[in-house]
Order: structure tokens, then C-alpha cells, then sequence
């Protein structure tokens, strides 16, 4: 979907461009970059719902403000999206320019139309334990807040998807058999998960933090109307390291549907995390890993296959390892 | 007979068990929970403690370690020498970490040791899986790469050709392993001749004492 994405003086991105992949996994320090670039894609989407600025805006537009520049993948590789500031506080400025190649110049409604369906999310195990409100069944909540009510929708009106999300779900949690809602008073829903061979069952409050995680991953995976992109912060959070190569998998299941067997339309995967142990599951894939860096109070982008004598770098230890010694770089400044 | 399995996926772990089992020609029982490593050097970092663990804290008979070689030095003929030790081999490295571990241990749980299972696939254990389907690749022809500085086949090549995909699921992964092994399973002497890293392991497993 996104091609690329050049930033200048945004936030600490003051001139750093970075390539995007089908999939893209974020590593590096605290306050380098990895959540501005989501913020961007998510600028883009909001600002992509307004009209276009007048002509005349672009008189207004600051030389010295931030200006983030995107391209995009065929069909749309013949527009460019650019935002910029034309204040201390109003970086609402969005261009389209048409490109002199590539296609879709004239298609800014399809760009737009598959701008509005990027989605972003922190899932927050808390906000998915509390009932919400039964008539929340649209989009899963960036938090994963409304998450019953979401599946248990899914479950009516898309039965083929739903029985293939729980398919999924028992076979990486084999601890639980069934999945189940619950209407409580207030107008407000819960779900519930019964423990396998036992006639017990658990509802949310009582799952652990990973279960709920997974679940709502697995709600994203098995969307029947996917988003054209997903973002998803320290996508770790939560999951025992040895559970990350299925989150890695489901993930896989939007970015590259064929490969893995799924019928999806791709999905772009920005996701973010401090986890060495799931940086190690793309040793064979280094294109995939974004590695963003912070000196002073500049920040940069680099991807992990442009660093020089990777092959010999990666002959010596696990990529987690190579990561957290600074070898690959994406780590804290020393104070 | 109770083993213990250390490989670097639950894939590797369930096609390995396969492969153990023919060549013992006998079922066993696996130690729970699982080992799992991270892939080299962290092999090498944990197995002292591994092999110590099993030794004085369960009543596994044995331990099997599968690493890939990745772009290591290969384990040949020469190494087998007596003391004899190539610093870069992982075979000879692996060895070496279960001999000076294992012998500083008293005898517990009725045995003396733990005994020893070590193989190294060449350059990944996917090779294992393509032996007989694809007739270059072989352990002989790694190091005949290796020597000219032009590899035959990358590991994500050989990942690609062994599931058709370069992004397999776990599942895809672990159901392909276990057929491939399955496949081998019926007469190893074809995997043993192309890869000697599994012939060695099969060596070690055939010196075993009959347990059980």
C-alpha cells in the first residue's frame, strides 16, 4: 500500500526516508520514531477524510515545518501524498501530486477510499476485560476495548470467518474448546472461553493478558473486510516468547495471504517491539525489520538488510542478541 | 527410554523425534517441558545447564541435540581424530560441552550420565527434509561451496524449496518436517550417506546401551 515514507523535521524525524514492505517490524529505542511513523500513516488517514487544502495554503506553508512525504504502491504509485505544517500547531496541510509515472493519477478517491480503513492499535488487556456496550460491533477499538461485541457480530454475520478464528484460536490456546458471549445488564457484553475437558469457564476478567491479546489479533486476522493497513504497537506485549512465532504467523496470514495459505487481499503490517525474542524470527528475513536510531535529538530509519556485512553479523549470534549488543544499532544512547 | 529433545523449533523438535525413533527403532518418551534454543550460540550458552538439569533434576536417559550449521565450518572426517578440535565446528563445539560437563557429575537417578546425541544439519535442518528429492543437495556439496566461496543454495532457499514458501506457518512447517521424516524414517541410509551431521547423530544413538 505505502511505498515509502520521507520525513523532515517531524518530531525527532528531521530528514530520514524509509521503504516499506508488505510487512515491517519496528525495533529501536524509546523516543526514536516508531510511534511518530504510525502517527503519520494515521495523519494521513485523518487528513485524507478532509477536503483538500486551497491552493492558496501552500502560500502559507512554513519552508522550515515538517513535511511528510508518502508514495504508494501500484495502483497508486503514480500519486504522492504530502502533508505539511503551516504553523507551530497545524500540520494539516495534505497535497496530492501526481507523479510524471505510475498509475492511478487520477484515482485519489481509491487512494483515499483504502487510506480510510488504516487502523492502529495498543492492545490494552484492561479495556478489554470491562463488558462494553453490545451495540459496539463496528471496528475493533484501537485498545481492543469492544472486542465481544465485535466477535460475537462476527459470529452472526460472518460464521465461515468466525469458525475459522476460533479454529485458530483453540489450536494456539489448546487449553480452551469454546468460545462464548454474554448480554449483561446495562446493555453491555462480555465474552467468555471454556477450559478444555472441563465444564468451566472463564470470562474476560479472568483470562490472562496474552489469551486476551491473541484473541484480539486473531480478531484483526480474520476480519472479513481487512483494512489496507495495520499498525500495531509492541505487538510482544504480553505473549510468552515462545508463543510470538504464531502472533508472527498470524501477522504473515495479512501481509502474505498466498504464501500462507489464507485468500485475504494483503494487508501492510507496521508493527512495533522491544522483544529480542521476536526480532530473532526474521533472521532469514531482514527486509522486514526497521530499525530506527537516535542521536541527540535526531532520529533516523534504516532497515536491517542495508547494514553493512549483515551475512557475517548474523554468522555470530541470534539476531535478539546482535540487536540488544548494539552490533545492528536501535538501542539508547548511553547518557 | 525418556529423551530430551533441544532444537530450535516445536517443527525441527516433532521431525527430529521421527528420526531418533527410526534410528533406535524403538519408541520414546519425551522429557516435558520441551528445551527450546534460540538458535547458535545460545545452544552452545545453555547446553551446560541443560545437560545438568536433566542429570540431576529428571530421569532422562538421553539428550538429542539437532543445531544447524549455518555458515560454520563442517564437521569431516579429520575432526573425528583423536583429540582433535575445530573451534568453529558446532559439532566438535557440542562435544565438547558434553564432555567437560558431564564428567565433573556425580551418577544420579541411577545413571552415570546422560547420554549423548548430537547432529549438526548442514547448512539447515531443511536440507534433511529435501535429501532424495533434490539430488544437489547434499552436505558434500555445502562444503564444495563453501570451498569455492559460492554457496549452492541460501537457507531461505532451502526454506522456500522444503514448504513453498519463504514464510511458512508453523503449522505448514511442522506438518511438512514430520512427512519429510517420516519419509526417511522408512530406511535412514540415504539421509546418513548425504549428510553426515545426521549420521553422526545416528551413530550416537546406535552406541546407546539398550534401556528399558
Amino acid at each position: 500500500m505505502i511505498a515509502s515514507v520521507a520525513f523532515r523535521n517531524f518530531k525527532a524525524l528531521r530528514s530520514t526516508s524509509l521503504t516499506l514492505s508488505p510487512f515491517n517490524l519496528v525495533i529501536g529505542p524509546n523516543g526514536s520514531g516508531k510511534t511518530s511513523l504510525i502517527q503519520a500513516i494515521l495523519q494521513l488517514r485523518t487528513l485524507a477524510r478532509l477536503p483538500l487544502r486551497d491552493a492558496h495554503a501552500e502560500a502559507e506553508r512554513r519552508p522550515e515545518g515538517a513535511e511528510i512525504t508518502f508514495r504508494f504502491q501500484p495502483p497508486h504509485d503514480g500519486l504522492e501524498a504530502s502533508l505539511s505544517c503551516v504553523s507551530d500547531k497545524m500540520c494539516d496541510l495534505l497535497q496530492i501530486i501526481p507523479l510524471t509515472t505510475g498509475e492511478g493519477v487520477d484515482d485519489w478517491a481509491g487512494l483515499k477510499a483504502r487510506l480510510f480503513t488504516v487502523r492502529s492499535y495498543l492492545f490494552d488487556h484492561e479495556a478489554i476485560a470491562v463488558p462494553s456496550p453490545s451495540k459496539d460491533q463496528g471496528e475493533l477499538a484501537a485498545n481492543g476495548g469492544n472486542l465481544a461485541p465485535v466477535l460475537d457480530a462476527r459470529r452472526r454475520n460472518h460464521p465461515e470467518a468466525f469458525a475459522r478464528l476460533t479454529a485458530e484460536l483453540f489450536r494456539i490456546l489448546p487449553e480452551y474448546d469454546e468460545i462464548d458471549f454474554i448480554e449483561l445488564p446495562g446493555g453491555v457484553m462480555d465474552l467468555k472461553l471454556r477450559i478444555a475437558d472441563e465444564n468451566e469457564w472463564l470470562i474476560s476478567r479472568s483470562l490472562s493478558q496474552g489469551t486476551l491479546y491473541v484473541l484480539a489479533l486473531l480478531a484483526l486476522v480474520f476480519d472479513p473486510a481487512p483494512p489496507a493497513i495495520v499498525c500495531i504497537e509492541e505487538l510482544d506485549r504480553g505473549v510468552h516468547p515462545r508463543m510470538l512465532r504464531e502472533m508472527r504467523d498470524l501477522l504473515y496470514r495479512l501481509s502474505y495471504p498466498k504464501e500462507t495459505g489464507a485468500d485475504n487481499t494483503p494487508v501492510q503490517v507496521i508493527a512495533t517491539t522491544h522483544s529480542p525474542y521476536l526480532l530473532d524470527l526474521f533472521r532469514d528475513h531482514p527486509e522486514e525489520v526497521v530499525i530506527t536510531e537516535k542521536h541527540g535529538a535526531t532520529a533516523r530509519f534504516t532497515r536491517l538488510d542495508e547494514c553493512a556485512d549483515l551475512t557475517n553479523v548474523l554468522s555470530s549470534g541470534s539476531l535478539g542478541d546482535l540487536w540488544f549488543s548494539g552490533v545492528i544499532g536501535g538501542v539508547p544512547e548511553d547518557k | 527410554m525418556k529423551l530430551a529433545v533441544l532444537s530450535e523449533s516445536p517443527a525441527d523438535e516433532a521431525a527430529i523425534a521421527v528420526l531418533v525413533e527410526a534410528v533406535l527403532k524403538r519408541k520414546f518418551t519425551r522429557v516435558q517441558p520441551s528445551l527450546r534454543a534460540r538458535g547458535w550460540p545460545s545452544v552452545a550458552q545453555v547446553l551446560p545447564s541443560i545437560i545438568r538439569h536433566l542429570h540431576f533434576n529428571t530421569d532422562a536417559d538421553g539428550l538429542v541435540v539437532v543445531v544447524d550449521s549455518d555458515d560454520s565450518v563442517v564437521h569431516t572426517a579429520p575432526h573425528e581424530a583423536p583429540e582433535y578440535y575445530h573451534p568453529m565446528c558446532r559439532m566438535c563445539q557440542l562435544r565438547a560441552i558434553f564432555r567437560q560437563t558431564m564428567k565433573k557429575l556425580p551418577p544420579a537417578h541411577g545413571r552415570d550420565r546422560v547420554l549423548r546425541g548430537v547432529g549438526i544439519a548442514v547448512p539447515a535442518v531443511e536440507a534433511w527434509y529435501l535429501c532424495g528429492l533434490e539430488e544437489t543437495v547434499t552436505e558434500a556439496n555445502w562444503i564444495a561451496g563453501q570451498e569455492a566461496q559460492q554457496s549452492p543454495y541460501t537457507r531461505r532457499e532451502l526454506k522456500a524449496r522444503t514448504y513453498g514458501t519463504e514464510r511458512p506457518t508453523l503449522q505448514q512447517e511442522t506438518e511438512i518436517a514430520v512427512r519429510e521424516a517420516r519419509r526417511h524414517a522408512h530406511d535412514t541410509r540415504r539421509l546418513e550417506y548425504d549428510f553426515p551431521g545426521f549420521a553422526a547423530l545416528a551413530k550416537d544413538l546406535r552406541a546407546w546401551p539398550q534401556i528399558g
